[in-house]
């Protein structure tokens, strides 16, 4: 797909998270992108992301594709039969999966990128 | 491509150890709030704790009807489980499902009632507000109207069926169902003689070929679409072509994928019907055995015309495979492919559909014309070859087509015209002979048309009662069937509701309602499944029971004199009485739980649906059971059995012995089904130079119809948080548009701006754009085409013609309502 989600993303498809109980997850994107204030998600940070397929409804078998749709970075989470996989070479970290994924556990972990880990 | 990846589990299917610890977290993490950690393990779910009570209820959202568990400590939902007792979902469920403990919870619950004066909402006590709505009755009793929904429980529909029908003699009652099912109800109904599908969810389990007639299964019946699913998972070959106006979730999964252009599904299926005849592959025993044939006529009526099967032959001459491809877009190959498929003895044919042959300029038609290319060739009446309609809302099926609250409709199958119908629902009901008005009431569009008509000019509806719908926002073309209302100061709209909506902005007076748990339910489900729970939770504040409100209503007419409200006897038409035979004033809302009233109405409405084999169990039997599908028959031993195949004798009881397949309600009285001809015809709109785009529109996997119950739950909120519209990546490029661009939408009715989303969730083809339903900050519905399928009476949300411009600049998002 060669059209940009970045615009896309930008403009609507945040969460709503003025002033509500997702502060925690923009300190946790600032701390992410490993400075202070707004960041692009478009810039590698030191975290990457990790799919707990036992939290995922897609690994379920159960029909969720939200965090490939949302996340703003082409190609960083492809879609197999409906199961999505991130890919960590190419996945910057911005957490938007993590704060759009609807499973009743959030299946989506943000962790340190290390060797093995997409580093 | 050597890139590194890696997930917790590496392949999608599951172990069962994996499958059942996700069911367990599932269970508590639902209903809590889930605070976001990004960084570290979520933290583990708390053991189930042993005072948290668990109980089965049916999920409040969708027509699959999946069983869920709910789980209760100190009054509140604590957590939610896929019920694995249940054979529909098996302990799945799908995203809202997991969710649907927290529509209890958003902050802005409605809990007083509230009555406007001098433009204001003002909080009044229930008995101020059910006296204002009985004086407003007693005013102009003829000039009132309800408005109801297949959310509605069978106990709550049946109570307001009988105090329109039976105390008012009024029949301008009418469910949102007939925005949503009406054409499936006349499909059957002209075809068999009597409604609902005779197959049922386990003909998934054991076709060969699964159908999707502009169905997205993926979407609107996740759990049933990963039941499907699964089989393949099990080594299992199903082949599932997707007919669609619009490549969807579901098309990822399709063996074939076949685009069709908006009405053209009519040219289809005469298509394949075309080359069963030509190639003399149709069943000729089964024709022979069990078919008649009929043809729509100008008129457009629900009896049609009777033809012979030499004259059915000739009207489909025209409809070769080169002409289908020329009306429909679909290559002539593939429609000879499925004039193969449907010619096979050797494979089993199920097809599916819901909105799509439903919300259609012609959606009696196509809807007869799936069941005459099953009925012709053969592919019914075996488990797995079956034409079979799924239903959007939860009690579509339970309340609004069996309990019958539609203009024209009694209890269990009956029709108001016909005297015999009524004189069995006045004898049921104890009523004086004559009671029962015997001119259907207003169907929806025209109900509303008349509601939002000054009454001078004609508009004789003058109050109108709405209870667990939001027509302000799902209504076709607004402007004209709702917004107008405002300013007639003469009409008076009454809403029962959760939260408010777009319906309580125009709303006169407020009544809160309880949902779901805070109250006993029944509803029915897809497949003729009965569900049935009980209250779990109380409702806030002064939040009450949408039944209470109707049996409160009619006793304080029954106090203001109203003749109506009494029974031959002169007994006032809601009495109950508790096991020591004391009656109890169930109207006083501290004594409403002092007996089951939902028990006591199911006991008296079961008497109703004996006439059409729609037989169902006493209350009891569904209390132990996760739903029972009719006819629900008495066995010799005592116990009471399911059907799940009607029509069948090897399933149906009431099929004569050795008949093999009786269609014993046959319109033609020979025990023959009808096989319908009826033309392609163009659609009431079809873009043009003005409006050259197709316009969509339909809901999304997360939210519920209008989004006032899932827009307040953060997941599902966060998930999709935002209305949009798809178009083709090339006709966004032609006109310059970016991803996430305002674009103008523009009908002949209205216009709106939203982003765009290309190569999104749904992949319109090129010239035509899709737009979801849930968000009332874009309410969708402004634009939509208000033209109605002339024999079911049902709007085509479909397609209009519309044009796409670019969006003024002014981006900022409009305030919508708060989690
Ligand atoms: S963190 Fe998630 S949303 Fe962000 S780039 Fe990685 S996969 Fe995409
Ligand atoms: S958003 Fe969450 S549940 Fe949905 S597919 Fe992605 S990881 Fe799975
Ligand atoms: S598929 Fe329908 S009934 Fe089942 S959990 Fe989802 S919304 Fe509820």
């Amino acid at each position: 797909m060669s059209v940009s989600r970045r615009n896309l993303f930008s403009k609507f498809l945040r969460p709503l998270q003025a002033g509500s109980k997702k502060a925690a997850s923009t300190v946790g994107r600032a701390a992410a992108a490993g400075g202070s204030g707004e960041s692009s998600p478009m810039e590698r940070t030191n975290q990457v992301a990790v799919i707990q397929g036992r939290f995922c409804l897609a690994y379920q078998g159960s029909f969720c594709s939200v965090c490939y749709e949302r996340c703003p970075v082409p190609n960083a989470i492809q879609l197999n039969e409906g199961v999505p996989r991130i890919v960590l070479e190419i996945c910057t970290g911005c957490g938007v999966c993590h704060d759009v994924c609807p499973a009743p556990e959030n299946a989506i972990l943000v962790t340190e990128r290390r060797p093995g880990f997409g580093a | 491509m050597n890139t590194n990846t890696v997930t917790a589990s590496s392949v999608p299917a599951v172990s069962g150890l994996d499958r059942r610890r996700f069911l367990k977290h599932a269970a508590l993490a639902s209903a809590a709030a889930v605070a976001a950690t990004r960084s570290g393990l979520t933290p583990p779910a708390q053991a189930v704790e042993t005072d948290t009570r668990w109980d089965k209820a049916p999920c409040r959202f969708c027509g699959t009807g999946c069983h869920v568990e709910v789980g209760v400590r100190d009054g509140k939902i604590v957590g939610i489980r896929g019920d694995a007792k249940a054979e529909v979902n098996k302990g799945l469920l799908c995203v809202k499902g997991y969710h649907v403990g927290m529509i209890l919870y958003g902050k802005d619950r409605l809990t007083q009632p509230m009555l406007r004066r001098n433009g204001r909402m003002e909080v009044i006590t229930w008995d101020e507000a059910i006296d204002v709505v009985a004086r407003r009755i007693l005013a102009a009793p003829e000039r009132f109207a309800v408005y109801g929904s297949g959310q509605w429980t069978v106990a709550e529909g049946y109570a307001s069926q009988k105090l329109m029908k039976a105390g008012l003699a009024n029949n301008h009652i009418e469910p949102n169902a007939r925005l949503c099912m009406a054409s499936a109800v006349t499909g059957y109904l002209s075809v068999y003689g009597v409604d609902e599908p005779a197959g049922c969810y386990d003909d998934l389990d054991t076709c060969d070929v699964l159908i999707l007639w502009g169905n997205n299964m993926a979407e609107m019946h996740p759990v049933l679409f990963s039941r499907i699913l699964e089989r393949r998972n099990r080594g299992e070959k199903i082949r599932i072509i997707d007919f669609s106006t619009r490549r969807t979730r579901t098309s990822e999964f399709a063996d074939d994928y076949l685009e069709f252009r908006p009405q053209s599904d009519l040219a289809i299926a005469n298509g394949i019907a075309h080359l069963l005849i030509r190639s003399g592959t149709y069943s000729k025993e089964f024709v022979e055995k069990h078919c008649a044939f009929k043809t729509d006529t100008a008129e457009h009526t629900l009896d049609g015309r009777p033809i012979s099967f030499a004259d059915y032959c000739r009207e489909l001459e025209a409809y070769t495979p080169e002409k289908v491809e020329e009306i429909s877009g679909v290559p002539a190959e593939k429609i000879r492919m499925l004039g193969e498929l449907f010619g096979r003895k050797d494979v089993r044919i199920t097809s599916v559909w819901c909105m799509g042959m439903n919300q259609h300029a012609r959606g009696t038609n196509i809807n007869r014309l799936v069941h005459g290319i099953h009925l012709l060739s053969g592919h019914w009446g075996r488990p797995g070859d079956a034409p079979t309609s799924l239903t959007g809302q939860p009690s579509a099926c339970g309340t609004a087509r069996e309990v019958g609250t539609l203009c024209h409709l009694l209890p269990g199958g009956r029709v108001v015209a016909n005297p015999e119908h009524r004189k069995q629902s006045e004898a049921i009901w104890n009523l004086p002979e004559g009671r029962l008005n015997p001119k259907p009431g207003y169907h929806t569009v025209q109900l509303f048309e008349k509601f939002c008509t000054a009454t001078d000019k004609g508009g004789d509806i003058q109050t109108l009662f709405t209870q667990v719908t939001n027509p302000g926002q799902s209504l076709p073309n607004l402007h004209k069937l709702f917004k107008s209302k405002q300013g007639l100061e003469d009409k008076f709209l009454i809403v029962c509701d959760v939260y408010p909506t777009a319906t309580t902005e125009l709303a006169d007076l407020i009544l809160p309602a309880a949902m779901w748990v805070e109250k006993n339910g029944i509803y029915g489900n897809s497949e003729r499944r009965t569900q049935q729970w009980f209250r779990m939770v109380r409702p806030p504040g002064n939040a009450r029971d949408d039944c209470w409100m109707t049996i409160a209503i009619a006793r304080r007419l029954f106090e203001l004199g109203h003749p109506g409200m009494k029974d031959k006897e002169g007994k006032f038409l809601f009495t109950f009485k508790n096991e020591k035979g004391e009656e109890v004033p169930v109207w006083e809302w501290e004594r409403y739980y002092d007996v089951n009233v939902d028990r006591a109405l199911f006991e008296e409405y079961r008497l109703f649906t004996r006439l059409k084999h729609k037989d169902l169990a006493p209350y009891d039997e569904y209390v132990k059971a996760r739903g029972l599908r009719w006819p629900v028959v008495q066995q010799a031993d005592g116990s009471w059995r399911e059907t799940k195949f009607r029509f069948m004798e090897f399933d149906d009881p009431y099929v004569k012995k050795g008949a093999g397949i009786q269609f014993y309600h046959s319109v033609t009285k020979d025990d023959r089904a009808q096989v319908w001809f009826a033309p392609y015809e163009l659609p009431p709109e079809v873009p043009d130079a003005e409006y050259p785009f197709w316009l969509g529109t339909g809901r999304v996997l997360e939210h519920w119809h209008t989004g006032t119950m899932t827009m307040r739950v953060p997941q599902l909120r966060n998930a999709v948080p935002h209305s949009y519209v798809e178009m083709h990546p090339s006709d966004a490029a032609e006109k310059g548009f970016k991803n996430g661009d305002l674009v103008k939408l523009k009908t002949r009715r209205g216009e709106l701006e939203l982003p765009l989303w290309i190569s999104g969730r749904g992949h319109p083809p090129r010239g035509s754009v899709f737009v979801p339903f849930f968000d009332e900050r874009i309410m969708i519905n402004d634009l939509t085409l208000d033209a109605v399928c002339p024999v079911s009476k049902e709007p085509d949300y479909k397609k209009c013609a519309v044009d796409v411009q670019r969006g003024s600049q002014r981006s900022a998002r409009p305030p919508g309502p708060t989690i």
